[in-house]
């Protein structure tokens, strides 16, 4: 059973990989630690690159998520030093890290979450070597019509848990949806939303819709925070470097919990770190907040939601690899960037890409391991990245966009296009939109309509058949289900509680 | 009804739909095979994004802050430099492109002059031997370079 992780060690093992695995595992730190880069903009800048050095699919990967695994540490710093979280993922981080810091512990506050982050996402990497080939099993029974019905599912949970406005969720996700819709229709040959420019025939590139979304919008975004979060390389200071094994077995209970809680959440398709380490927090509050210390500096409070942030970043791999659907907006980048070697992740590419996936899985296990050697004894170097001036970060970003997409192209079609989208994803940004559902709308919108079409043409157009199978009924009812409790539960809450008093 | 900025985004993204739906109608299809054709997906994706809009236009969130004048304007400069790297990074060629916009980019974010001009340089010599020798990346060299080299 456990054939595919021997093979993938055995591709995550040779130099290069290994190699990669250290290079992203350093890249992704840095990319996390960076003021406004983070996971997406990290992997965004360095797949073109990854793919034009000619490296084979599995190599790429191994990179690309080392580098994702990396920033989920690497976004801890400036949440803990700063009170600034690095992205979404890291925004619980602040809580209790932030005032750890200001009571001289920062030190040992970077080396709990190292360690928490450690242990949550190896939970997290157990859980997918055990879960992911069964999921893969029951997936390759999967139609055309459960697949329709699990991107349903996928978008219902991700407008329910993702962001805090469920109807700005949905809008980005259909706009996502819409701009993958511009090109040649495969079903039919079709020209639909080209407009006469021979450049959009392919559709909208994939390279060029997320660097200019992600990097090209953060640049303008930076713009405007150069005020009021520049702090003249000022950081409190680290204090004593190491966290004592005592501190790090006092939060046991929360880093295990928290770590099983991220997983779990990683896992639901279109979910991902900030959810997790929103939930677990609360969780741990609930359990163990005999004294009201969290959100004064308890190290639990630290512990819980670090753990839970990795765990979920590993989670979302499940889906991604076993059926397809990316669990968060990371790997739907991700997703896209295999499918520039054209493999689509799914349950068939256990059986025949086993080293895309046995590899992919045995490098998490490698660069997890490299990842707490690095961060353990270097916190302090890499705090230093902290102090980067926006007149050094932004110049850099706008050159490896530029270059990234021109390497790709070399036309200046794909630039301008990439600007545009900056444009319009700085705006869906300043009206209070997260990205995350528009780039997995992006990324699924065409899939979802593939399998329905297909679905459709195998029963002759009787839509019936997408609610047939006990699989995707289930998928049905869950995903209403998502949509109308958090809507049902508080009325039916508030209905019993006069009755009860 | 007080102005939002949601409501103008709804009404506006209603806009967006009906633009949608019309197109995907008129849409011309020679033959096809299936029961749904491409005509389907982008019209249910309109309609819902219409409902969806609706709703946002009867209960918009909170107005956000937006640039006052000044950042507006950096904001504008800034897609202005964007927009002259694009047009200047075949014609001027990696190097000589790159110095001018990093320089000018580093002054906007607050560099004073001196450290702006050694960014630039640092940024697009060091990264055009970076990008080509090391990685393979083969980066305009300006058409402007050529009648020289």
């Amino acid at each position: 059973m456990f054939d595919f992780l021997i093979d993938g060690f055995g591709v995550a093992l040779t130099p290069l990989n290994l190699g990669l695995a250290f290079l992203g595992a350093l890249l992704g730190t840095l990319f996390g630690a960076l003021p406004g880069i983070g996971p997406i903009n990290g992997i965004a800048i360095l797949m073109p690159l990854a793919y034009t050095l000619g490296l084979p699919a599995e190599s790429s990967l191994i990179l690309l998520a080392a580098v994702y695994t990396g920033a989920e540490y690497g976004g801890r710093m400036s949440s803990i030093l700063l009170n600034v979280p690095g992205d979404a993922g890291a925004v619980m981080t602040t809580l209790d890290g932030y005032p750890l810091a200001q009571k001289g512990l920062a030190g040992p506050a970077l080396g709990l979450s190292a360690v928490s982050s450690f242990v949550g996402a190896t939970i997290a990497i157990i859980g997918l070597t055990l879960f992911a080939p069964l999921l893969a099993k029951v997936a390759v029974m999967f139609g055309p019509a459960e697949f329709f019905a699990l991107m349903i599912f996928a978008f219902s949970s991700m407008s329910v848990m993702m962001g805090k406005d469920p109807i700005k969720t949905a809008i980005g996700a259909v706009l996502g949806v819409l701009i993958g819709t511009v090109g040649i229709d495969s079903g039919s040959g079709v020209l639909r939303y080209t407009f006469g420019m021979p450049e959009l025939y392919d559709g909208i590139d994939f390279v060029v819709m997320i660097i200019g979304l992600f990097a090209i919008s953060e640049i303008l975004l930076m713009l405007e925070n150069s005020h009021s979060t520049d702090n003249d390389g000022e950081l409190p200071p680290l204090g004593r470097v190491f966290v004592s094994l005592k501190e790090v077995l006092a939060c046991k209970g929360a880093i295990i919990r928290s770590g099983l809680i991220g997983f779990i959440i990683g896992v639901l398709p279109g979910t991902g770190a900030s959810v997790a380490g929103a939930v677990s927090y609360t969780t741990e509050k609930r359990l163990s907040d005999k004294d009201n210390t969290f959100g004064t500096g308890d190290m639990r409070g630290l512990a819980a939601p670090e753990s839970a942030n990795n765990a979920a970043a590993v989670g979302s791999f499940v889906p991604m690899l076993t059926l397809g659907i990316p669990g968060s907006g990371t790997t739907a980048v991700l997703l896209g960037a295999l499918m520039l070697y054209n493999i689509t992740p799914g349950p068939m590419m256990f059986t025949e890409r086993p080293e895309v996936a046995g590899g992919l899985i045995a490098s998490l296990y490698i660069g997890n391991i490299v990842l707490l050697m690095l961060n353990l004894p270097l916190a302090g170097v890499f705090a230093k990245v902290l102090t980067i001036p926006r007149w050094v970060l932004v110049p850099a970003i706008a050159i490896l966009a530029f270059v990234g997409v021109y390497q790709l192209h070399s036309d200046l079609f794909a630039i301008y296009l990439m600007l545009v989208i900056g444009v319009f994803g700085y705006l869906l940004r300043k009206l209070g939109f997260s990205l995350a559902p528009v780039i997995l709308g992006y990324v699924l919108g065409g899939l979802m309509e593939q399998n329905l079409r297909r679905a459709l043409s195998i029963s002759g157009g009787d839509v019936g058949i997408l609610w047939q199978s006990g699989i995707s009924l289930g998928l049905w009812v869950a995903a209403v289900l998502l949509l109308v409790l958090p809507w049902l539960v508080p009325k039916l809450l508030a209905a019993r509680k006069p009755s009860a008093g | 009804m007080k102005i939002a900025a949601d409501r103008v985004l709804g009404i506006a993204l209603i806009g967006l739909a009906a633009f949608i739906a019309v197109q995907a109608v008129q849409l011309e299809i020679p033959f096809s095979y299936e029961p749904v054709g491409p005509k389907a997906f982008p019209v249910g994706l309109s309609i819902l994004l219409t409902i969806l809009s609706l709703v946002m236009i009867f209960r918009p969130g909170p107005n956000g802050q937006w640039p006052h004048k000044a950042l507006a304007l950096k904001l504008l400069l800034v897609l202005v430099l964007l927009l002259a790297y694009a047009v200047l990074f075949t014609q001027l060629g990696f190097i000589v492109s790159s110095l001018l916009v990093v320089t000018a980019l580093a002054r906007l974010f607050d560099a004073t002059w001196g450290k702006a001009l050694i960014t630039g340089i640092i940024m697009s010599v060091i990264g055009y031997f970076l990008f080509t020798t090391a990685l393979g990346i083969s980066l305009p060299s300006g058409y402007w370079f050529d009648t020289f080299i």
